[in-house]
């Protein structure tokens, strides 16, 4: 029998002219369901669907029908499904309301009215089931991403619900975080339970998944493969002169250092990337080299010209009334020629240049300020993760616009998590771990 | 802290501004300030302190300058500036200067009085004290205040990567470039939290509470204390004997009597019962 059973759902957003989901007919079971697509196609909508957010959350025009676990989901409100339906949400940062780990597991719970007495046994057994019990009473904002994740996580797990949602969780997480997280959701459909799960790496979890759907354009639409436009290797060019320089530099902030005694640079026509675990100083090394971070000793030099620095959100940044206006305002800020269109649409982003930046999808949102930042012509630039939360399409457009930057001259300095991404673009390989910055290996042409 | 109870904390803090808020004698308002910060110092350590010593001594000084600038009453004239001057002309006098730095007193006392919600207990345990009425709305405030670090991060963040875009701070409304992507990450945010509660549950009914910790002794201690002091302020104020003071139109020195100062003296309490953290 299926858990969850959508008939001719049809759904529009406030405002939207077109269906975000399109008489979608679904049964979904127990075990693992992955749930594919290009960004922007409707995932999250359809996720969302099955615990009521959408729409009673986010509100608009829907019709059809909607079970799970034969409850109606258009005539129940999301608080009533909680113990049904789990449902753990992209971004680790924005899903904590208490400041302690058992806390957080418990609030649900407390919502839900469960007895003190039950819900110490429910928070210790989630605890448990996700193996986080060393966390119980870590505050917060001293877990590292993989770790807020796998406690949002347990807090759905403490509902003790039927189906579990996952929302790309692994997206904001590198790779050990993300394997945490997905075998946790596995363990759980292994369990004889049904999880949904979007996943933008979707080879993660290919293995253990019972069903495979893909939802493009609002309609669930067979099996989809990412289409990863094939990247021309070019020989790399020879690198230049010296662009960027540090010696001997040790930084951080509040005068707690972060980075020491880092001697490293950087040639115009080359690319360095950082590797390392999260917390080891890649971040703060981009920032010296951007000079945006003082260094607390030692000296840092820089090659006149444009630094071009992606943050590792660089969605935030975005606010003009649309994409071509956002990526225009660079070249007027930095009073440079550039060509709008050229980037836009190496971007993938032709169809929505006309549109407000923040009303795309999560993954057009981060393209779009990838071209904000890159366009031009930058001679130095400094990348923070920039394939955090990339769908593959994304990633593509990217190591291709990166190259055409370092072929033009550009010195490149990229940190990332990312092994795939290293082997495409790397031609230097740094390793920043507990503050030491350490060259593994160049990689010749 | 995990030996102070939220409620004990709540009534010595209103003690503390009932007093520094009910009188207008500087000497009794900066004898709550000397508790409170002694208190606070006690328990959390001088470091911890600060920020928050630097924030109110800033805000404190903005108050008693604003009064010596905008009041020019009093009989002691400093100095003056021609009348002709638009807002800020006129004569300078020392009672306006001491009317000014006893309400930036009032300012000081008042914040750290209440610090101790945010430094010596956890969120949590203030919600775990609230009355179950309010827990849901205590939870939401919770909720809320989580976003503010994040919030402060993401300014700095969108400012350096504007700069490097190219981005100068040219006047006020160039500010709209860093602001305006900020407070609507914020709002994104905020409403991403907002899906997240909802998904477990928010708002499906009366709510339940981890734990609602018993009274201690020291807790019992606090609270007495802090009803005593209360009691005996508002009885000797009532008597005629912890007088007010008044700096216009010629500056006196303010009273103290010997209840009123009893009575303040009993704030200092925590001193005692607030261990220090591990």
């Amino acid at each position: 029998m299926a858990t969850a059973r959508l008939r001719e759902l049809s759904y529009w957003y406030p405002r939207g002219a077109t269906p975000a989901l399109d008489a979608v007919e679904l049964e979904i079971g127990d075990g693992l369901t992955l749930v594919t697509g290009p960004s922007g196609g409707g995932k999250s909508t359809l996720l969302r669907v099955l615990n009521g957010l959408v729409p009673h959350f986010h509100g608009g025009r829907i019709s059809g029908t909607a079970t799970v676990c034969g409850r109606d989901i258009i005539a129940t409100p999301t608080a009533q499904l909680a113990s049904t339906v789990g449902f753990v949400f992209q971004d680790p940062e924005l899903q904590a309301v208490y400041d302690t780990v058992e806390r957080e597991v418990a609030f649900g719970l407390e919502n839900l009215g469960v007895a003190p007495r039950t819900m110490h046994d429910r928070v210790d057994r989630a605890l448990a089931e996700i193996g986080v019990e060393h966390l119980r009473h870590r505050r917060m904002r001293t877990l590292s991403g993989g770790e807020r994740q796998r406690v949002a996580l347990a807090s759905v797990l403490a509902l003790q619900p039927r189906v579990l949602v996952l929302d790309e969780p692994a997206s904001q997480l590198d790779d050990d975080g993300a394997a945490r997280v997905l075998a946790a959701a596995t363990d759980f459909a292994a369990a004889g339970r049904a999880v949904v799960i979007a996943e933008h790496r979707p080879e993660m979890l290919s293995r253990s998944a019972t069903a495979v759907l893909a939802v493009d354009a609002g309609r669930i639409d067979g099996r989809w493969e990412p289409k990863d436009d094939e990247i021309p290797t070019q020989p790399r060019t020879v690198p230049g002169a010296g662009a960027w320089t540090l010696t001997d530099v040790t930084a951080g902030h509040d005068r707690n250092a972060v980075i020491g005694d880092v001697t490293l640079d950087g040639r115009q026509g080359e690319i360095v990337v950082l590797t390392g675990p999260n917390g080891g100083g890649k971040t703060t090394l981009l920032r010296t080299i951007a000079g945006t971070l003082k260094p607390l000793a030692g000296k840092v030099e820089r090659r006149p010209g444009r630094v071009a620095y992606l943050p590792q959100n660089p969605a935030a940044i975005l606010h003009r009334p649309s994409v071509r206006a956002e990526v225009d305002l660079t070249l007027q800020w930095s009073g440079e020629n550039g060509d709008v269109t050229a980037i836009v649409e190496s971007m993938g982003l032709t169809a929505v240049a006309g549109r407000y930046a923040r009303d795309l999808s999560s993954g057009q949102r981060q393209r779009a300020a990838v071209a904000a930042v890159l366009v031009g012509r930058p001679q130095l630039v400094l990348l923070d993760e920039p394939t955090r939360g990339m769908d593959a399409r994304a990633r593509t457009a990217l190591v291709r616009v990166v190259r055409a930057l370092r072929d033009g001259g550009a010195a490149v300095v990229l940190a990332t998590h990312d092994a795939g991404l290293e082997r495409e673009l790397a031609d230097r390989v740094v390793e920043v771990c507990g503050g030491r910055a350490i060259e593994t290996n160049a990689v010749t042409a | 802290m995990d030996n102070v109870n939220a409620r004990a904390i709540a009534a010595w803090s209103a003690a503390c501004l009932f007093i520094a808020l009910f009188t207008t004698n500087p000497a009794y308002k900066f004898l709550v300030l000397a508790a409170a910060f002694t208190a606070l110092a006690a328990s959390v350590g001088i470091r911890r302190l600060h920020r928050l010593v630097i924030g109110v001594a800033f805000v404190s000084t903005f108050a008693a300058l604003l009064n010596f600038v905008s009041a020019h009453l009093g009989s002691t004239v400093l100095f003056a500036l021609p009348d002709s001057i638009p807002a800020v002309g006129g004569p300078y006098t020392l009672e306006a200067l001491a009317f000014g730095i006893n309400g930036g007193l009032t300012i000081a006392a008042a914040i750290f009085s209440a610090a101790p919600f945010s430094l010596v207990v956890a969120a949590h345990d203030v919600l775990d004290a609230l009355p179950r009425v309010l827990s849901r709305s205590g939870a939401a405030i919770a909720a809320s205040m989580n976003l503010v670090p994040s919030i402060s991060r993401s300014f700095s963040e969108v400012a350096e990567a504007q700069r490097l875009r190219g981005w100068r701070p040219r006047g006020p409304r160039s500010w709209a470039d860093v602001v305006v992507p900020v407070v609507l990450t914020s709002a994104e945010g905020s409403i991403q939290l907002a899906e997240s509660m909802e998904a477990r549950g928010f708002g499906a009914g009366a709510r339940t509470s981890w734990e609602r910790r018993p009274l201690a002794a020291a807790d019992w201690l606090l609270i007495g204390t802090a009803v005593a002091a209360v009691g005996i302020f508002a009885f000797a104020h009532a008597m005629g004997a912890a007088a007010d003071w008044y700096a216009y139109p010629r500056l006196s020195l303010p009273a103290v009597d010997p209840l009123g100062l009893v009575a303040c003296l009993l704030l200092f309490t925590p001193v005692v019962t607030w261990r220090p953290r591990g």
